[in-house]
C-alpha cells in the first residue's frame, strides 16, 4: 500500500545506496526544505481562501466567486498582485530590522514545523522534547512582531507591537499549562509517544473532564497567541490601522500574512496531536473490528481532517465574537484562564496518579 | 460568595459565547439564508429589500393626477437644498385662484436619500423607490422634474 | 575537519559576531536584537551538543523571557531610532581589558583541566525524564534542596511584586472627616 511512510523509506534507501551518508543527509535536508516551502505556499493559498469562504457563509454572503470556478483561484490572483507590488521601506525606518522582521516571523513558523507528525512515521524531527520545543520556539515569534513594530517608526505600529507582546507573553502561560496536562497524562514530551499513547482512544475522550477543560483553554490561548480575532488587538484595523504591519507592503506584507496562517495551521496541528490523537485513527478501547475498519483510512487524512476541524473552529470564533479591549484581554488571561489552568493542572495530576482516566 | 460569583461568571460567559456561535453556525450550515445578489448577472430577477431607498418619485394615478399641493414642506425639510418647488396659481372653474405646483425640481446628485422630505410631506405626494442605476454621462440629467407634464392635483386635496 | 566541527565553528562565529555587534551598536534596540541573536546562537550550540532540553530552556528563559522584557523596557523608555552617545575611550579600554581578562581566565581553566576530556565511548544521554528525576531526587546528587530554595526565592519575589503593585486604600482627609462624622 502506498503511504507517506513507504515513500520516505524508499527515498532514503535509494539515497543511501547511491551516495555516502553525509551527502544523502544533505540531499534529504534540501528535499525537506523544498517540501516545507511548498507546504507553506499551498497552505497559505488554501487557508486564506477557506477563511474568506467561511467568513462569507457565516455572514450570509457568498464570498469570492469570480476568479476560477467558485472563486478557487482568488488567493492565487491576490498573491500575484502582492508579488508585483512594490515593497516599500519608509524613509525614517530602521531599514535593516524593518526588512529582517518578516523573515524572522517566517523562520519561526518554519522551525515550528519540525516536530509535527503529519502521518504515521512521517515526521521531520522526532525530538525528545517535542512539546517543549514547540512552546519555546513559538515564544520567538513575538520578537519578529516587536521588531516590525519598532523598526517601522510609526506610532500605530509600535502600539500594535506592544499590545501583541503583552498578549503573547501572557497567553503563552495558559497554552503551556494546557499542553502540560497532556504531558502529565502521557508522561513524555515526545510527539511520537504522545500519539502512541492515544492508540486506544484520544485524550479528549480518555482524559474526560480535565482534558476537556484543557482543550478549551488551549483553543482560547492559541487563538490569542496567533493574534486572531477576538484577540486581534495587535492588528485591530479599526484602531491601529493594522498595527505592526501598517508600513509593510507587497511581498513583505504577504510574508506576515502567510506566517499568520501558517501559525494557525501549526497550533491547530499541535492541538490535534495532543488532544485528538494526531494521525491516530479513531479507536475505541478494545473494539478490534471497529478499530481495524478505522485503520483503512490513511493516517495523513486523519491528521489533516482533525487539523482542519480545529482551524474551522478558530475561524468560527473569529467571525462570531467581537474584539476585546486591552484590559478585558488581560483580565481574561490573568483572572480567569491562568487560575483555571493551574487548578486544572492539579486536577489532572490527581487523575493521573489515581489512574482515573481510561 | 466570591467563588460562587466567579464560577457563575465563567458559566455565563461560556453560555453567551456558545449562543453566539450557535447563531453563526446556523448561518454557516444554511445556504438558503445567503442574501448576496449577484447584481449584473441576475438583473432580471433582482430582489431588493422593501425599505431600500434609491430615488424620490411622485406617484401619478391613471388620470395623470398627483397629490402635491405645493406646500414646500419638503423643500424646507431638505437639509441640502435638493428640492426646489416652483408654484403657480390655477384658476378654478368657479373663478377662484388656487395654488398649485408648476415644477417639482429634484436634484438627485445632491440627494443623500435621508427620507426627511417623505416624512415631512403632509399629503403623501412623494415616495422613495428602489431604483439605483443612476449612472448617466451628463449630470444635468440628474436634475429631474417630478410632476409629469400636464398633470394636475387630485380633487379634494387641500 | 568534518561537518560537525564546521557547524560548531559556524555557530560560534555567529554567536561571537552577534555579541560584538550587540556591544558596539549605537542604537539600543539593535543592540537588544543582536543580543537576542547571540542567545539564539547559544541555543543552537546546545542543539548541536544534543542537549535539547537545555536548548529549549535557553530559548524560553533568555530569548522568550529576558530579551522580550529588555525590549519592552526599551519601548517604554527610549525614543525610536535615536542614536546613543558613543562610549568614552577610557570606558572602551576598560571593557576591552575586562573581556580579555575573562577570556584569559577561562582559557587558563580549560588548559589546566586538559580541555575537558570526555569519554566518547559512553553515549551522552540527557533525556527529560532523567533531568526531572534528578531535580526532585533526595538521594546524593539530588537537587531537591537547591530547587526548593530557588522556588522560595521566586515566591518571595512574587509576593514582593504584589505588595508593590497593591495600591493601599486611599483615605483622603475628606474621607476621614466623613468617617469621623459617622462615628
Amino acid at each position: 500500500m502506498l503511504s507517506l511512510e513507504s515513500i520516505t523509506k524508499t527515498t532514503q534507501d535509494w539515497l543511501l545506496a547511491k551516495f555516502d551518508p553525509t551527502i544523502a543527509l544533505a540531499i534529504e535536508c534540501v528535499i525537506v526544505i523544498l517540501l516545507c516551502i511548498t507546504l507553506f505556499a499551498v497552505l497559505g493559498l488554501v487557508l486564506v481562501l477557506l477563511e474568506r469562504k467561511v467568513a462569507a457563509r457565516i455572514q450570509i454572503r457568498l464570498g469570492p466567486n469570480r476568479v476560477g470556478p467558485g472563486g478557487i483561484f482568488q488567493t492565487a490572483a491576490d498573491t500575484l498582485k502582492l508579488i508585483m507590488k512594490e515593497g516599500l521601506t519608509p524613509d525614517t525606518a530602521d531599514k535593516f530590522l524593518f526588512n529582517l522582521a518578516p523573515f524572522v516571523v517566517m523562520m519561526v513558523a518554519m522551525l515550528l514545523l519540525a516536530p509535527i507528525a503529519f502521518a504515521k512515521n512521517f515526521q521531520i524531527w522526532d525530538i525528545n522534547i517535542g512539546v517543549l520545543y514547540i512552546s519555546s520556539v513559538s515564544s520567538l515569534s513575538v520578537i519578529g512582531i516587536l521588531m516590525a513594530g519598532w523598526a517601522s517608526n510609526n506610532k500605530y505600529s509600535l502600539l500594535g507591537a506592544m499590545r501583541s507582546g503583552a498578549q503573547i507573553v501572557s497567553y503563552e502561560l495558559s497554552a503551556g499549562f494546557a499542553v502540560l496536562t497532556i504531558v502529565v497524562l502521557t508522561g513524555s514530551l515526545q510527539i511520537s509517544e504522545i500519539v502512541a499513547a492515544q492508540e486506544n482512544g484520544w485524550w479528549l475522550f480518555k482524559g474526560h473532564i480535565p482534558v476537556v477543560i484543557a482543550f478549551v483553554l488551549y483553543i482560547i490561548a492559541v487563538t490569542a497567541e496567533t493574534n486572531r480575532a477576538p484577540f486581534d488587538l495587535a492588528e485591530a484595523e479599526s484602531e491601529l490601522t493594522a498595527g505592526f504591519h501598517t508600513e509593510y507592503s507587497g511581498m513583505k506584507f504577504a510574508l506576515f500574512f502567510l506566517a499568520e496562517y501558517i501559525n494557525i495551521f501549526i497550533v491547530c496541528a499541535i492541538g490535534a496531536t495532543l488532544f485528538l490523537g494526531g494521525w491516530m485513527p479513531f479507536h475505541i478501547g478494545s473494539w478490534e473490528a471497529f478499530n481495524h475498519i478505522m485503520d483503512y483510512i490513511p493516517s495523513s487524512i486523519w491528521f489533516m481532517g482533525k487539523t482542519f476541524f480545529l482551524i474551522f473552529l478558530i475561524m468560527w470564533f473569529r467571525w462570531t465574537f467581537p474584539r476585546l479591549r486591552v484590559d478585558q484581554l488581560l483580565n481574561l488571561e490573568w483572572k480567569y484562564l491562568l487560575p483555571i489552568s493551574l487548578f486544572n493542572l492539579l486536577l489532572v495530576t490527581v487523575v493521573a496518579i489515581m489512574g482515573w482516566h481510561f | 460568595m466570591f467563588l460562587k460569583d466567579y464560577i457563575s461568571d465563567v458559566y455565563n460567559g461560556v453560555a453567551s459565547l456558545l449562543k453566539g456561535m450557535r447563531k453563526t453556525g446556523y448561518y454557516f450550515t444554511h445556504s438558503k439564508e445567503i442574501i448576496t445578489e449577484q447584481y449584473p448577472d441576475n438583473r432580471a430577477t433582482l430582489k431588493l429589500a422593501d425599505r431600500f431607498k434609491g430615488e424620490v418619485v411622485m406617484p401619478h394615478d391613471d388620470n395623470n393626477e398627483h397629490t402635491c399641493t405645493g406646500c414646500t414642506a419638503c423643500e424646507l425639510a431638505c437639509p441640502n437644498g435638493t428640492i426646489k418647488i416652483i408654484t403657480k396659481f390655477d384658476i378654478t372653474p368657479e373663478g377662484k385662484k388656487k395654488k398649485a405646483i408648476d415644477a417639482f425640481i429634484y436634484r438627485l446628485e445632491m440627494c443623500t436619500l435621508c427620507n426627511l422630505c417623505i416624512t415631512a410631506c403632509p399629503s403623501d405626494a412623494i415616495k422613495m423607490v428602489p431604483n439605483f442605476e443612476h449612472s448617466v454621462f451628463d449630470r444635468s440629467k440628474l436634475t429631474k422634474i417630478l410632476n409629469k407634464p400636464g398633470s394636475k392635483i387630485k380633487e379634494g386635496i387641500e | 575537519m568534518n561537518v560537525s566541527s564546521i557547524l560548531f565553528y559556524a555557530i560560534s562565529a555567529f554567536i561571537l559576531g552577534a555579541g560584538i555587534l550587540a556591544v558596539t551598536s549605537v542604537k539600543i534596540f539593535r543592540a537588544a536584537i543582536w543580543l537576542l541573536f547571540s542567545l539564539v546562537g547559544i541555543a543552537a550550540l546546545y542543539f548541536w551538543m544534543q542537549v535539547e532540553f537545555i536548548a529549549a530552556i535557553q530559548i524560553v528563559v533568555y530569548v522568550g523571557g529576558i530579551v522580550v522584557l529588555i525590549i519592552f523596557s526599551i519601548f517604554l523608555t527610549q525614543h525610536s531610532g535615536k542614536e546613543m552617545k558613543s562610549t568614552p575611550l577610557n570606558k572602551k579600554i576598560f571593557s576591552a581589558l575586562a573581556a580579555l581578562f575573562g577570556t584569559a581566565f577561562v582559557h587558563n581553566l580549560i588548559v589546566h583541566y586538559d580541555g575537558f576530556a570526555f569519554n566518547s565511548a559512553e553515549p551522552f544521554n540527557a533525556n527529560v525524564a532523567k533531568i526531572g528525576t534528578q531535580m526532585l531526587s533526595t538521594t546524593s546528587h539530588g537537587f531537591i534542596l537547591p530547587f526548593e530554595v530557588v522556588s522560595m526565592l521566586l515566591l518571595a519575589a512574587m509576593i514582593g511584586c504584589i505588595v508593590i503593585a497593591m495600591r493601599p486604600a486611599q483615605t483622603t482627609a475628606a474621607d476621614t472627616n466623613i468617617l469621623n462624622h459617622k462615628n
